[in-house]
């Protein structure tokens, strides 16, 4: 510890590497766009950056529920069927009128949170895998809606969540205060509150946990509910967003929600990871479909550039902890703890 | 523990073989028909599904058949299997929407070869043994673009909406758009995306597309028209677009709207609808009792084409009168005013295509002759040739290309 | 201190129950459906289970190892184009064409292999892009469904060898018979000591990165072998990924008793496992469960044998802390 010849700047340690990795997903959506401007001179324009933060946001509050459950090693693949059973619940019962929102709306929620509580119990009291348990209820569920529904599109959404997701505030689309908004209370309940720091333990070592005496199976349960708290907000955005809503209107989300919270630096396994990384994946996921359109290519273009730069950007998330640490080893003098733990690869999917 | 397994298992066995068997008749002389659907959960889907339930349970029908409908899923290997269940379990017909033009011949093959009758209704097969009935032969692709290209005059931006990739559909339309945009320099397509016949997915995207191409004149869609149409709306609601598309119940009504028409709203409503389900569905009935034979294994159903001054709200729970669209609030806005068709499915109302129940009072009313499909190699037909002009419009008369 | 009691008998494997409700299911099937009680119907049913079983003897491996493999679909989908596109083409094409697709498949195997090995991405997100890489290449070669498969993939396959055993039955024997001396040899032991603890073993002297890069490269061969077989059911090619078909994979090894954490279970396990998702379809067919139905019931049967196999393990360990003198490697294997 040198601490006579150099001065350790205690800034630059206290940040999390995790927020740098943010940092660089969200700086890579920008140079994205950049690039694409220098190519297409019509691209990139203030009013599609505010069409795609305006569309992003499906992904920006679905992702967070999908984020708590894989903070704590699982996963949930159940959020798909959620959005489009809150969708399809919150038009059917509004069925155009704003005053019948009163009581739509919370109708809706808890039914999606006891979507989310069916999960947990399975997962935490039942020791169900996670993907199994989550991929069985989302089946189920869509079963059960479509038995009630028989897949037709449901009455008009009420008006009011028509203009929340079309109307501006001083010329900023609301959907846009909505995502700063939705951004930090997230990152607050997540990283700032006792039980978001909970998951965090929960995710990093079970058996730490244990030790501990933290409630492993109320908090595995709360988090899934609250994925299906998430996902029916997200739902119901859609369902305002599009006026209308069909049962398969949620699947485009499932697999893009994984991808924003692993690219924005959660580990699969648990225990690490910022909502605030999620929140950037999901934007870095958003500016990268459009970028696609714009290209015009066939869709097998499309995916293979999709898919490579999924893994681009995974590969650039890895090696950077690499230059963190050096970073970090040159400016304090000290090795950053975390290299020397083991790497946990137990996977409790 | 293990012992209380192994009770758990005999005893759910042997509740499981004691449930009741009705697959297997009790001795009636009803004919087993099937209904295969793949798809699930959307409108469409949903609609053709039930308008073939009412039909199944309207007289006479109702007595002489015994109808089951199965949901195989997207997986075609899934199909394969429950078509061999059906067969196993003595169909003598089966109606289905077949995942793959081609996957599936051996199994229907196998099917055909038993007696059972194959009909599929929209998405086609390329078994010589199987019969298709559908509009995918009507030339969707071409009518369209040539429509909107006459109402552009020959020159404009045009943004397309991709169906869902890697489908046989998808690959018919867009082939002939694109051919019939192509005629015309002066009509320049900025912006395509695959909108996967998905509203909400059109919508986002159109609104990105829109944000950096601000003058765009019209939209090309096989579905998706809706969400398509919203996009311009909130985004630009001064001035609307030229635009080709499904039969929702809400674009038609705002196709007919006399507030959106000045500002430059032109809209065709056409586009494949779940009527062809429950004619396809009559068809094979007429069929299976005797009543018809035909002569052609592809069976055109006839293309929808609704053009503004043709929109008429209907009064009442039926197209009746020359109706064809119903008014705001009777139905959602996604509602496929295709669903219903007066002219061969007069047994059809509002009730039935959306609750699957047959309409009191109803009877089932004969066909006409039905209209033979052309040749599509790979979509109805294998060892075949289209014909020469396949890829040119045969509803809409084109517009001389402009200097 | 030796052997204090002798064992009551060693516990069964958790593929034991899976295959106990797999011979219930397919009892009850077949005593609903007596017109499949032929040699015609026992191929049909093999026939329709061997693709999922292919693909879910890959992914166990991977599993094994603790590492998670979103690509099969992928896979499967180019294999299967270029089986529709080239065998009837090329001379000598069924053989040439199963070559082909295995060193596709091998090739997408070693490019997920090391990218998680080498360059330490996770597993689900690096394979969830080759899974989109693989879509758009097989999108790339054949835009809508099509092309032809040549005659002897199509009709032999699917049939019967010296007109007794069907030949997907064959297939899957020999590679069940594969896995059963494959899981002796020292890689097989690897595999399961990575999966169990990937840093205990690295320190023992196993090549980790080594042996995860094989295990992704002998799934990504299963993979192909699927895909080939796909064509022979189909007798087609479509560029298309079947996300459900994904999801079944992963359900056909949970059901099998693979852990999904790593180092317990194996292939036999999954292909009991694809067996029971495929007489499941049946049966609820059978039964005459109206069609929403069926999925509640996908779901419900789903956890119900997961539950099975979690009570399994409960009893393994259980006697395990009985016996006291324990062989480690019985009870982890099948």
């Amino acid at each position: 510890m040198d601490s006579e010849s150099r001065s350790v700047n205690p800034g630059v340690v206290a940040l999390k590497p995790e927020t740098i990795t943010a940092f660089l997903v969200l700086l890579s959506a920008v140079l994205m766009m950049l690039v694409m401007k220098l190519l297409n001179p019509t691209f990139g324009s203030i009013e599609q950056i505010a069409a795609i933060l305006t569309t992003s946001i499906f992904l920006v509050v679905a992702s967070y529920g999908q984020g708590l459950v894989i903070l704590l090693g699982g996963i949930d693949l159940s959020i798909g069927v959620v959005m489009s059973i809150a969708g399809m619940m919150i038009a059917g019962l509004t069925n155009g009128s704003n005053e019948a929102l009163i009581w739509a709306l919370p109708v809706t929620l808890l039914s999606c949170i006891a979507i989310g509580l069916v999960n947990g119990l399975g997962v935490a009291f039942l020791k169900i895998p996670p993907f199994i348990m989550t991929l069985a209820v989302g089946t189920a569920f869509f079963g059960v809606a479509l038995g009630m529904t028989a897949g037709s599109s449901q009455r008009t959404v009420a008006p009011a969540l028509q203009v929340l997701m079309s109307a501006r505030i001083s010329g900023i689309p609301i959907p846009i205060v909505l995502i700063c908004g939705f951004l930090i209370a997230g990152s607050l309940l997540q990283g700032r509150t006792a039980t978001g720091r909970k998951l965090y333990a929960i995710g990093s070592s079970i058996a730490a946990a244990r030790v501990v005496g933290l409630p492993i199976e109320a908090l595995t349960v709360a988090a899934y509910a609250m994925s299906g708290l998430c996902a029916s907000f997200a739902g119901m955005l859609l369902a305002g967003y599009s006026s209308s809503a069909t049962l398969d209107m949620g699947d485009p989300f499932l697999m893009p929600t994984i991808a924003a919270v692993v690219i924005g630096g959660a580990r699969v396994t648990g225990g690490k990871g910022l909502y605030f990384g999620t929140f950037a994946g999901a934007i870095f996921l958003s500016s990268l479909s459009t970028i696609i359109t714009v290209l015009s290519l066939s869709q097998g273009w499309r995916n293979i550039i999709q898919g490579g730069i999924i893994i681009i950007a995974l590969i650039l998330q890895t090696k950077q902890w690499y230059l963190f640490s050096m970073v970090n080893r040159r400016l304090t003098g000290k090795r950053p703890l975390y290299s020397v733990l083991p790497q946990n690869s137990e996977s409790q999917l | 523990m293990r012992r209380f397994q192994w009770c758990l298992t005999v005893a759910v066995v042997f509740t499981l073989i004691s449930s009741d068997n009705r697959l297997y008749g009790q001795g009636d002389q009803k004919y087993k028909v099937f209904l295969d659907m793949s798809y699930s959960g959307n409108t469409w889907q949903a609609a053709a599904a039930n308008g073939i339930k009412a039909l199944a349970a309207t007289p006479p029908y109702d007595k002489t058949i015994e109808f089951k409908t199965i949901i195989s899923g997207t997986d075609v290997q899934k199909q394969i299997s429950d078509i061999q269940s059906m067969v196993a379990a003595g169909a003598k017909a089966i109606i289905l929407y077949p995942l793959s033009p081609t996957a599936l011949n051996r199994v229907i093959q196998q099917a055909c070869n038993k007696g059972v009758l194959v009909f599929t209704y929209d998405s086609t097969v390329t078994e010589p043994l199987a019969y298709n009935v559908s509009n995918i032969t009507a030339r969707y692709g071409s009518n369209t673009a040539q429509w909107m290209v006459n109402k552009l005059g020959g020159k404009g931006e045009i943004i397309f909406n991709h169906g869902v990739a890697g489908t046989a559909v998808t690959k018919t339309y867009d082939e002939q758009a694109y051919a019939i945009f192509r005629k015309y320099p002066g009509i320049k397509i900025v912006g395509d995306f695959y909108g996967n016949w998905n509203d909400a997915t059109s919508q986002e995207e159109v609104s990105k597309i829109l944000a950096a191409h601000p003058n765009v004149d019209g939209i090309w869609t096989v579905d998706g028209t809706y969400g398509s149409l919203q996009a311009v709306i909130k985004n630009r609601p001064d001035r609307l677009v030229v635009i080709a598309g499904q039969s929702n119940n809400g674009y038609r009504l705002m196709m007919a709207d006399p507030a959106l028409q000045p500002k430059g709203l032109q809209g065709i409503s056409s586009s494949a609808g779940p009527a062809v389900g429950g004619y396809a569905f009559k068809v094979m009935m007429e069929v299976l009792l005797g009543k018809k034979k035909l002569t052609g294994h592809n069976v055109e159903y006839p293309l929808p084409w609704v053009e503004a001054k043709d929109v008429k709200v209907c009064s009442g729970d039926r197209f009746e009168n020359g109706c064809n669209v119903f008014p705001e609030g009777k139905v959602p806005p996604l509602f496929l005013d295709t669903s219903l068709d007066p002219k061969f499915l007069p047994e059809l109302s509002l009730d039935a295509v959306q609750t699957g129940n047959p309409t009191p009072g109803a009877t089932i009313q004969p066909l006409p002759e039905p209209k033979y499909a052309e040749n599509l190699p790979g979509i109805n037909c294998q060892e075949c040739k289209a014909p020469a002009d396949a890829l040119e419009p045969n509803l809409v008369a084109p517009i001389p290309v402009p200097k | 201190m030796n052997q204090a009691t002798r064992e009551k008998g060693r516990p069964l494997p958790s593929s034991a129950f899976a295959g106990l409700l797999c011979l219930a299911m397919l009892a009850i099937y077949l005593l609903k459906t007596p017109s499949a009680i032929t040699l015609a119907g026992i191929t049909d049913l093999l026939n329709n289970t061997v693709v999922l079983a292919l693909a879910a003897s890959g992914l166990t491996l991977v599993i094994l190892a603790a590492e998670l493999d979103l690509s099969s679909v992928g896979v499967i989908a180019v294999s299967n184009v270029i089986v529709a596109t080239l065998s009837t083409k090329l001379p000598s094409g069924a053989f040439i064409s199963l070559t082909l697709v295995c060193l596709v498949g091998l090739t997408a195997g070693l490019v997920n292999g090391w990218l998680v090995a080498f360059l330490e991405l996770q597993s689900l997100a690096c394979t969830l892009g080759t899974m989109i890489v693989c879509q758009g290449i097989a999108l790339l070669i054949l835009e809508a469904p099509g092309g032809e498969v040549d005659g002897f993939i199509m009709n032999r396959l699917t049939d019967t060898v010296f007109g007794v055993i069907p030949a997907a039955g064959l297939i899957l024997g020999l590679v069940v018979t594969g896995w059963l001396l494959f899981r002796r040899t020292r890689l097989g032991i690897a595999i399961y000591a990575v999966g169990t603890d990937s840093v205990a073993s690295r320190l023992t002297g196993l090549n980790v990165k080594g042996t995860k890069l094989i295990v992704f490269a002998l799934a990504g061969a299963a993979y192909g072998l699927a895909g080939y077989m796909l064509s022979a059911q189909t007798g087609t090619g479509d560029p298309r990924v079947s996300n459900s078909f994904l999801l079944y994979v992963f359900a056909a090894v949970a059901i099998g008793g693979t852990s999904l954490g790593g180092g317990r279970g194996g292939i036999i396990g999954s292909v009991v496992g694809a067996g029971i998702l495929t007489v499941m379809q049946k049966l609820l067919f059978a039964l005459g469960v109206a069609e929403f139905y069926t999925n509640i019931f996908n779901g419900v049967i789903m956890v119900v044998a997961i539950l099975f196999g979690n009570l399994s393990a409960i009893v393994a360990l259980r006697q395990r802390v009985i016996t006291g003198r324990h062989k480690n490697s019985q009870y982890a294997r099948q």
